[in-house]
Order: structure tokens, then C-alpha cells, then sequence
């Protein structure tokens, strides 16, 4: 964000030059090229809800069953396009949704397949990559807002996954991108909350000692903590920041979504993005299946088709379902049959609304022979074009080049990366 | 630096490795600019050239990596010849856009910038350098005060050459702040800071840090500060399976502060960690291969990049899988070295290696790196000849009698390097685990210097320290004179003429917290995820300590770097804890019920921002004390303005 963010190399020499320190020269400070990447345009694109089912859902148990599969297949309100029979709401929402069943994507180890889904790029040593919501915060989110651009909603777990959990990132894109994180829908933001009852007074306090020490020391980290300081107290005071507040909704809506903490946290998401926020991340743990995805999902499958179903429906009931997307998936899908392993060959995520061409099926995977499933056999995904779909869909160019740590210009998608072209 | 802890370098990585591929931006209309090789020439080499004739392919069979090999060129001859554009193939090929094959050609500017380097005579930023020299002999320990003085010197000429006068002494408590959070990892307390404050010796700054080295809450910092370098606790686990060894790479730390508190050399402490064998119960220091290999067992390549990071300063990590692209590291100078860890097997809680070495030193390139697969790489020192296997000893304890040698050309300054970069935010050479003869310090002679002094000192770390906090250079103001230019107070820090402000870590923050608060399990988890099983954090946030840590985590490679955001602001402004009152505050006013309000505010400055209140500040306070009507309420309102200033979470 700031020139000063990491010391590079090369921006020394330049100081050490500027400086006359190598000795015979004595140049003009210059220091154009750091600020490039600062002065981003942030057209209003698109916002986003990304339903994220931590730990691999099983494709043939959900989105592309097989006759060989455990669970039967349903139709759809769209003609020609199944489901499993355990998801008979998300079913009628079929015209407002894409399933893209043809994902291959290389990495069958969770932490390293969480970081290439949540990036598009492959985890390093060198730095980390920003994360698609971060990437949405810099982008679409409203630079100077009451609320926060990108939101993390925990909406809990079938059973512990240890320590496996992904953070999303800004990386290089600054701290200001990094994630509200909301532990339990029910509980909304913590420390949200005033303490105390003379808030006011001791703000004015705080206020002018600030402003004595930013006199002696105007250098961009002051600056960048009064902002963030500043940014804290605009959201507290917002009239906005009752929409992380889920006793607002009427008894009704919040019925419908499911008395369930993945579809309250649902709910929370849509009061969220109607709020202001850019882009939710509901994060449900436990999909890690091993050997009993039949089980574990007939059990699972009620509340999440509520929850996603209620979502859709009562977006485009309001208007907003062309303007946000919804993307539901997980870190790669599990093998065919019993859903016993980690699969990152041929597996399914689902989208919906977004204003794209919503009722269809991208790729396929085979359906016929023994291992049904087990491959891609048309119009294979990889995670690039996968993360280059996305952004163009939330209005996001994703050829832009940020400064990662080195001065590596980085752009937002690897180069080679081809959207989807089908969706647009 | 976290970088070796993570995983093995993926196959994409192999792309962005060398720092600084930035297009010039020459301004056009001719800057009289001479053009240098690292500065210069070596980013568009990196960003246009080095993918085909660098360390992973060497197209035509030309390395453009370094100067030799540049002159001594490919099948079509040399790439440059020094002074004679003519003979220079390389420049013949760039000019009529020959290369690079591909579609984007070098610009005009960049093209400028190369014909001026030949046409020059290949200049060098490192020839350029004036102060190559260190200015106190080799091989002999020296006073701390002429080290001091020495460092001194070095910074001065290049400050003088710059024509920048160094900002001013810092005040005392400015020093006295810096110096307790370096040293000791949290502020003073009241009491100390009016100590020293009201001390009139002139010889008190020496003192305070010989005592404060003398604590042991140096070892406890210093421990702590290597325990993240090697692995930060608060990780989640990665590629450990899920169970990221919190508790463990504690004791580590704690392991380390022991070996620092008793002055163990780093020679010595770098030995015992490198030959550990045995149980964990007894030698915490066994979780030190497990930390940095994977799936909680430790990896040759693992080890290999860690120990290349930390003790030699240099960075192997590309090497893994082929010729480094861009550095002149060859893979086998990875396997070479990996060899040494061959034998050994390590997990979370136990070390062991064969008595015997039979096989030999050697060991195969395994599947997982990406070219020479099978290969047999002998085992060698960086940069060395092979080495026959000893036969009574562990191959690591070769590996660390080379290592720790006085005349070991990497380990002394690796450190040294780290310590200043501890101190000052930035090292002699950046980043600070990628020293190579392309990259080299911004004080050439310095840097020599604080390399020579830990050797001839047997590693002892205190001693280096102590003469790094007591050079002037430690003791410059982080201030900032008004109406300097942004640009400007950057090129003073980067010369070291001015301390910059650095962000508290987690660490320095918590504890002095705690001490603000008189409270050493001071608390700050949301009220809503303590004893709450049933929600999804709960194992995430079982400890309070783990907890704070991951809040409160600072940018290690930079602590300039300011990454709080609405989060961290937001459990400062608001968590009912940090209102609710100090223990250390009810002491002092128990013990001194006869205190005025204004010594009672004074004493709450002293404990939190280490100076007195100004005469502005002390009116402010008064205001909102008689506003408040309750002097408890009031007293902890502004103990809570106080930890919510910024210059609080600084360390000016």
C-alpha cells in the first residue's frame, strides 16, 4: 500500500544513489514506480457470497450424481439437468443457478488446495497471495465506507478439522483488505460493542493526543493506524453495522433460512451485502468425509439446501440476485462411489445469480464404465480459469499487477488464465 | 522471515524469485546517470533474460547470471565485452530486438541502460561503494565502545558522502522505552522509568543496558525472537496434519532463552540444536527439524532451507528442484548440503540417527524436486569440496564444526545481519537471508565489521548487541523534523540516520499490556468464544496467549509495516477488559493514597508511554477527570486513552 512497505533491494540502491552514496553520482530523488500500484480505480463491480464447504464436499453426493452413485438423481425445474434427490429446494432454483462440474485442479492436500482455490495461485515460500475476497475488497469494495468491504462469517462445524483452516490474506493488496471475522452469527462482530459510557469524552481524549504525536512523526505507519483507528469508531457509530445484528430480521425470514447456523449465516451474509459489505465468506467446516459422505450429507443435506435456497429466493425476491453472486464449493471434491478420498480431478462447484447466464452445466465428467465420475471429459477448469471466471464476473480485472515483496509486479490471475466464456 | 518454514518450492515459484523486476522509469531527457549492474542492469536481465540463460536453462548455452559468465558467453562468444558494445553479442542481439524472442521487447529506456553498462565497463554498485573496508582489525575481540564507535564511523562517511546530517540523540526516555522493549520485550514500569529519568550520571545509558542484558528477560525476548524466526507458534499447522505443535515450539523458545541467559555462544547453541538427538522430554530442542520439514517430520530439503535461511544467510530454497534461475546456487549445492541430513530421522518428539554411515555421505535427488531425479549428490559444505563421512561422529556434527568455525565465511554475519535488522528494522543486506555477491550490504565495511567482532568474540551474542545499542545509530530520534519530505526521512532511515518507528510485535504488545494492567493472564478473548466448545473457534482460541498472538501478529519481515485493522482497533477500543480497571494501578494507589490526581496521571504516562505527561497533556487528563466525577472511572479512562495512542503501539 505504502512505498514503505517492504524494503527492496532495488529501492535501496535507488535511495543509496539518490543520496550520493555511490560515489560520482548525484541524482534527483525518484520514486514514481512503488505509487503505481496505489492509484487503483474502484469501479462498483459486482458483490459476492461465497459459501465455502470446508474440506472437500463430495460431488456424486450433491451436484453431479451418477447412476452408480449413492444417492439417486432428481430432476430440476430446468429440463435436462439433475441433482441428487436430497436437494429438492436448490432443485427449484436450478434457472437461477450454473453448475461448473468439470473442476481440475491438481492439489489434493487441504491447506495447500484451500490456498489455490482461495488464489488461483499455487502456495510458495516466497510470499502469500492475496485471497479472492481480499482481491474484491481492493477492487469493488468502496474504498471510504462505514463498512468493512469483505466479511468472514464462521458458521461452525460437523466435527473439529484440527488446525487446517485457510486465512484469507491481502497479502501485498494491504491491511486494510484483511477480513471482519464474525465467529458466530448468532453473537454478530465482536467488540462491536461500546464499552463503558463515556465513549465520546475519552475519544476526545484519545483525539488530541493523537494529533500531538502525528505532528512530530508524519510517517505513513501513524498514518495508517490513525486510519484504521478512525475506520473502527465509523463503523461502530454506523447505522449500518445493524445489519451484523440478526434480531433485526422479522421471525418469518429467519424461519425460512433455516434454524440452523449455516443458514442464519446465510441470512447474515444477505443483511451484510445489503448493507454495504463487498464480499461475505461463510465458511461451514466438517466436508471431510472419509468413507461415510453418504451418511454425513443425507444428514447435512436439509439445512444446507434450506439455507442456499432461501438465499437465492429471497435475493431475487429484494432485486439484488443480478448484482451478487453466489458461489458455493469447497476445496476439491472426493473420489467416486463412497466419497472415501480427496478428489481434485473432476469435481463440481455451484453459482448463482451474478446476472450471468444462469440455468445451465459447464463440463462433464464421464458416466459411463466402472469409475464413473472419475474423470474431466469435457471443458476441464483449472483453478486460474477458474479465479480469472470469477473476477470477471464481480467486474474485476484481473490483469492488473500489484507489487508483491521483491518488486515482483504480480498480477490479480496468472497470465495464462481464460475465463469461462460460456457464463457471460 | 517465515519463508523456509512453509512449504518445498512449488514449480510455479521458480518464477519469482529475484528481487526487483521493476521497468526503469527513467524520466527521459538524459539524466547524466551512470548505469550499475545490480541497480540497473540485473532487474531486466531478471524480469527479460534469466528464464532462458539463467540457472534453469541455459539456451545457446549462455549463463547471463553473473559477470564471468557473461564473459565468457555462449556458442555465438562472449555476451559482453567490457568497454566495446561491438564485440558484445549480447548487446548486438537486444539492439535490433533479436531478443528476447518474445513478443515484448526491452524498451528504449531499458535498452539505454544496458549500452551505457558496456559501454562503461560493466560497473558495479558493490565498486562503487567507497567504504569497503572495516575500520577495526580482524581476528581480535574489541571494547564494546569502539565497536560503538566504529559502527559510528561507517554510518557517518556514508551519511557525510550523502551530504544528510543524522537526525539528533533521541531524549532519554525515548532511549530508555526503545531500549526496554528491545531488550527485555515489554516497556518499563513507572517506577523504572522515574529511575532512570531522574538519574543524573552521565555513564546511565551504558549501565541500563548492561543491566537489562544482564535480566532475564533479555533471554526471554531473544528466545521468543528465534522461536518465530524458525517457526511462529500461532501457525495453523499447514503441512503438519493438523497438528501444528503450539505447546512445543514454546518450550523452544523457552530452551533458547535459557542458552542466551547463561551466554551461551551462537556457536555453540547453533551446534546444539543442528546434532540434537534423544526424546524431546529432555531436549526441547528436537522440535526444531520437525518444525521446519513437513507433515511433522523432518525433510532433508526441509532442513536444508531453514538452516541455509538462519545460519548461513542464504537462501537454497530454489535450488531444491534445479539451478537456481536467477542466483548462481546449482542444485547440487542444495542436495550437497542436504546430504548432511540424509541419515538422520526426526519427528515431534525424537531425533535419531544411525551410529554407522555406512552408504557414505551422499544422498539421491528424491522425486519430489523436479529435475535429476535419482541422482546422487555426495555430501559438501556450501560453496565446498565433498566431504568424506567421519566415521565416529553424526554427519551433522560435521556439518556444524564447519559451520561454526570461526573462519566460516557465512555464519558470523548471517547473524550479525539478523541483529541489526532486529534493531534497526532493515539489514545490511536485504532481504536478510539472501546474501550473494549480486546482492550486496549497503555498508560493505560495516557489515564486515559486526561479522569480525562475533567471531573474534567466540559468537557472544550479548557482546555484539552491546555494541550495537551503545553506537550513536542505536540512539537517534525516531522523530520526524517538520517539513520533511516523505522521500526524504526514507533515505535518512535507509542510511541509517534515523531510527524508524517499528510496531510493537504480539509479544511486546501482551506483556506490556499485562503490565499496564497489573495482570499477568491478562485476557483478551471475546467474551463469547471462552468456554463455548459448541462454537466452531473454540479450538482455535483455547488460549488466551495463542490468541493474542494471532490477533496482534506484526509484518516479520517488516516492522515498519503498520497491518492492524478494524479488528485489532476494535478489541482496543472495546473489549471490556481494558476498561475494566488495573491491579497495578489499585496498588499504586493504595500504597499512595495521599497522591494527587495529576501525580496519579503522571504515574499512569510513566507506566505506559515512559516519559511524563506534557504540560498540554496533564491539562487534557485533568479536564476529563473532573468531567468524569469518579476517580476510578476516570484513572481508567485514561489508562485507556493511553494504551489506544499510537504511541503506545510504537516503539519510537
Amino acid at each position: 500500500m505504502f512505498s514503505s512497505r517492504l524494503p527492496l533491494p532495488r529501492r535501496d540502491f535507488l535511495r543509496l544513489s539518490a543520496a550520493g552514496v555511490l560515489s560520482g553520482l548525484s541524482v534527483p530523488w525518484f520514486d514514481s514506480l512503488a505509487h503505481a500500484a496505489r492509484t487503483v480505480q474502484r469501479p462498483r463491480g459486482k458483490s459476492c457470497i461465497l459459501l465455502w464447504m470446508d474440506g472437500g464436499p463430495s460431488q456424486q453426493h450433491t451436484f453431479d450424481p451418477k447412476p452408480t452413485g449413492e444417492f439417486r438423481a432428481a430432476s430440476t425445474c430446468v429440463p435436462g439437468i439433475q441433482i441428487v434427490e436430497q436437494l429438492p429446494q436448490l432443485a427449484q432454483c436450478m434457472d437461477d443457478m450454473i453448475l461448473l462440474r468439470s473442476m481440475k485442479t491438481e492439489i489434493n492436500d487441504h491447506y495447500d488446495a484451500k490456498y489455490y482455490l482461495h488464489t488461483g495461485y499455487k502456495r510458495t515460500t516466497a510470499f502469500e497471495h492475496p485471497a479472492i475476497g481480499c482481491i474484491a475488497s481492493s477492487q469493488v469494495g468502496l474504498p471510504d465506507d462505514d463498512m468493512p468491504a469483505f466479511v468472514t462469517i464462521d458458521a461452525g462445524h460437523d466435527r473439529l478439522d484440527g488446525g487446517r483452516s485457510y486465512r484469507s490474506v491481502p497479502a501485498y493488496l494491504g491491511p486494510q483488505h484483511e477480513p471482519l471475522a464474525v465467529h458466530d452469527p448468532f453473537k454478530g462482530l465482536e467488540n462491536l460493542q461500546e464499552a463503558g459510557d463515556d465513549l465520546n469524552d475519552r475519544l476526545e481524549l484519545l483525539r488530541r493526543g493523537e494529533a500531538r504525536f502525528a505532528q512530530d512523526y508524519a510517517t505513513p505507519a501513524v498514518a495508517n493506524k490513525q486510519a484504521a483507528l478512525n475506520r473502527a469508531v465509523r463503523l461502530m457509530r454506523s447505522r449500518r453495522a445493524k445489519a451484523f445484528d440478526l434480531e433485526q430480521e422479522p421471525a418469518g425470514v429467519r424461519a425460512a433460512y433455516g434454524a440452523h447456523k449455516f443458514g442464519q449465516s446465510c441470512l447474515l451474509a444477505r443483511r451484510l451485502i445489503e448493507s454495504g459489505v463487498s464480499f461475505v465468506e461463510v465458511i461451514r467446516r466438517g466436508w471431510d468425509d472419509h468413507g461415510v459422505a453418504a451418511k454425513n450429507i443425507h444428514g447435512r443435506a436439509p439445512w444446507m439446501d434450506a439455507g442456499m435456497a432461501a438465499l437465492i429466493r429471497d435475493l431475487k425476491q429484494r432485486g439484488m440476485l443480478d448484482d451478487v453472486l453466489v458461489v458455493w464449493m469447497g476445496e476439491f471434491g472426493r473420489t467416486p462411489g463412497s466419497g472415501e478420498g480427496h478428489f481434485c480431478n473432476a469435481w463440481s462447484t455451484v453459482w448463482a445469480g451474478g446476472g450471468l447466464k444462469t440455468g445451465q452445466v459447464i463440463g462433464k465428467t464421464s458416466d459411463t464404465g466402472k469409475n464413473q465420475g472419475g474423470a474431466v471429459i469435457e471443458r476441464p477448469i483449472s483453478a486460474p480459469d477458474y479465479m480469472a471466471t470469477l473476477c470477471q464476473a464481480l467486474g474485476i480485472d484481473s490483469h492488473q499487477e500489484f507489487m508483491a515483496p521483491g518488486n515482483r509486479p504480480m498480477p490479480l490471475v496468472e497470465k495464462t488464465a481464460q475465463p469461462i466464456k460460456e457464463l457471460f | 522471515m517465515k519463508a523456509h518454514t512453509v512449504l518445498p518450492c512449488g514449480r510455479s515459484r521458480m518464477l519469482f524469485v529475484l528481487p526487483s523486476l521493476v521497468v526503469l522509469a527513467w524520466s527521459g531527457g538524459g539524466r547524466a546517470e551512470e548505469s550499475l549492474l545490480e541497480r540497473d542492469v540485473l532487474p531486466i536481465l531478471t524480469k527479460q533474460c534469466l528464464g532462458c540463460h539463467g540457472g534453469l536453462r541455459q539456451q545457446g548455452k549462455l549463463d547471463l547470471r553473473t559477470v564471468p559468465a557473461m564473459l565468457k558467453g555462449g556458442k555465438s562468444g562472449p555476451a559482453v565485452k567490457s568497454g566495446d558494445l561491438d564485440a558484445s553479442e549480447m548487446w548486438a542481439r537486444i539492439a535490433n530486438d533479436d531478443m528476447p524472442p518474445h513478443e515484448k521487447k526491452l524498451s528504449a529506456a531499458e535498452k539505454a541502460a544496458i549500452k551505457q553498462w558496456i559501454a562503461a565497463g560493466l560497473p558495479t554498485v558493490a565498486q562503487r561503494q567507497q567504504d569497503d573496508a572495516p575500520l577495526l582489525p580482524a581476528g581480535s575481540k574489541h571494547e564494546p565502545r569502539q565497536v560503538a564507535a566504529a559502527i559510528d564511523q561507517h554510518l557517518d562517511r556514508a551519511l557525510a558522502a550523502a551530504k544528510l546530517s543524522p537526525a539528533p540523540r533521541a531524549d532519554d526516555a525515548e532511549f530508555l522505552r526503545r531500549v526496554y522493549i528491545d531488550l527485555t520485550g515489554r516497556v518499563p514500569t513507572a517506577e523504572q522509568t522515574a529511575a532512570f529519568l531522574d538519574d543524573a550520571q552521565p555513564d546511565k545509558r551504558v549501565r541500563l543496558i548492561d543491566a537489562l542484558l544482564a535480566s532475564p528477560q533479555f533471554g526471554e525476548q531473544f528466545g521468543r525472537t528465534w522461536r518465530d524466526w524458525i517457526c511462529p507458534p500461532e501457525l495453523p499447522s499447514d503441512g503438519n496434519g493438523g497438528a501444528q505443535p503450539h505447546k512445543q515450539a514454546q518450550d523452544l523458545g523457552v530452551w533458547l532463552a535459557a542458552r542466551f541467559n547463561v551466554g551461551d555462544g551462537w556457536n555453540k547453541i547453533t551446534r546444539e540444536i543442528l546434532t540434537v538427538e534423544g526424546e524431546i522430554k529432555t531436549r526441547p530442542q528436537v522440535i526444531f527439524y520437525g518444525l521446519v520439514g513437513e507433515g511433522g517430520k523432518a525433510t532433508p530439503d526441509g532442513s536444508t532451507r531453514a538452516v541455509a535461511s538462519l545460519f548461513l544467510g542464504v537462501q537454497l530454497q530454489c535450488a531444491q528442484c534445479h539451478d537456481d534461475p536467477y542466483r548462481s546456487w546449482a542444485q547440487t549445492d542444495h542436495w550437497a548440503l542436504a546430504a548432511f541430513f540424509g541419515k538422520m530421522t526426526a519427528d515431534f518428539t525424537k531425533v535419531t540417527e544411525p551410529a554407522t554411515n555406512k552408504g557414505g555421505a551422499q544422498i539421491s535427488i528424491p522425486k519430489t524436486a523436479f529435475k535429476n531425479v535419482g541422482v546422487n549428490v555426495p555430501a559438501a559444505f556450501l560453496g565446498g569440496k565433498h566431504v568424506a563421512p567421519p566415521q565416529d561422529r553424526s554427519l551433522r556434527s560435521a556439518l556444524a564444526d564447519w559451520l561454526t568455525a570461526r573462519d566460516n565465511p557465512y555464519f558470523a554475519r548471517a547473524f550479525a545481519n539478523r541483529v541489526w535488522f532486529y534493531f534497526f528494522a532493515r539489514g545490511l543486506v536485504n532481504p536478510i537471508d539472501d546474501f550473494r555477491e549480486l546482492n550486496p550490504p549497503s555498508h560493505p565495511g560495516l557489515m564486515a565489521l559486526l561479522a569480525n567482532e562475533f567471531a573474534a568474540a567466540d559468537f557472544d551474542v550479548k557482546h555484539l548487541i552491546r555494541c550495537v545499542c551503545n553506537s550513536e545509530a542505536y540512539q537517534r530520534t525516531s522523530r520526524v523534523a517538520s517539513g520533511t519530505s516523505e522521500s526524504a526521512t526514507a533515505t535518512l532511515t535507509t542510511l541509517f540516520g534515523r531510527m524508524p518507528l517499528r510496531i510493537m510485535t504480539a509479544d511486546m504488545l501482551y506483556d506490556s499490556l499485562k503490565l499496564a494492567y497489573g495482570d499477568p493472564k491478562l485476557d483478551l478473548r471475546s467474551p463469547d468464544t471462552k468456554n463455548s466448545s459448541a462454537l466452531g473457534q473454540a479450538a482455535l482460541v483455547a488460549d488466551p496467549y495463542l490468541e493474542f498472538l494471532r490477533r496482534f501478529g506484526t509484518n516479520e519481515e517488516d516492522a515498519t509495516d503498520f497491518t492492524h485493522g478494524i479488528p485489532q482497533m476494535l478489541t482496543m477500543l472495546n473489549h471490556p477488559r481494558l476498561l475494566a480497571g488495573s491491579k497495578a494501578l489499585e496498588a499504586y494507589r493504595k500504597a499512595r493514597p495521599a497522591a494527587s490526581p495529576e501525580q496519579t496521571v503522571e504515574w499512569l504516562y510513566l507506566s505506559t508511554l515512559s516519559r511524563r505527561p506534557s504540560a498540554d497533556e496533564s491539562a487534557d487528563a485533568q479536564r476529563y477527570l473532573q468531567k468524569t466525577n469518579d476517580p476510578v472511572k476516570g484513572f481508567n479512562g485514561v489508562l485507556w486513552m493511553l494504551v489506544n495512542r499510537s504511541e503506545y503501539l510504537f516503539v519510537r
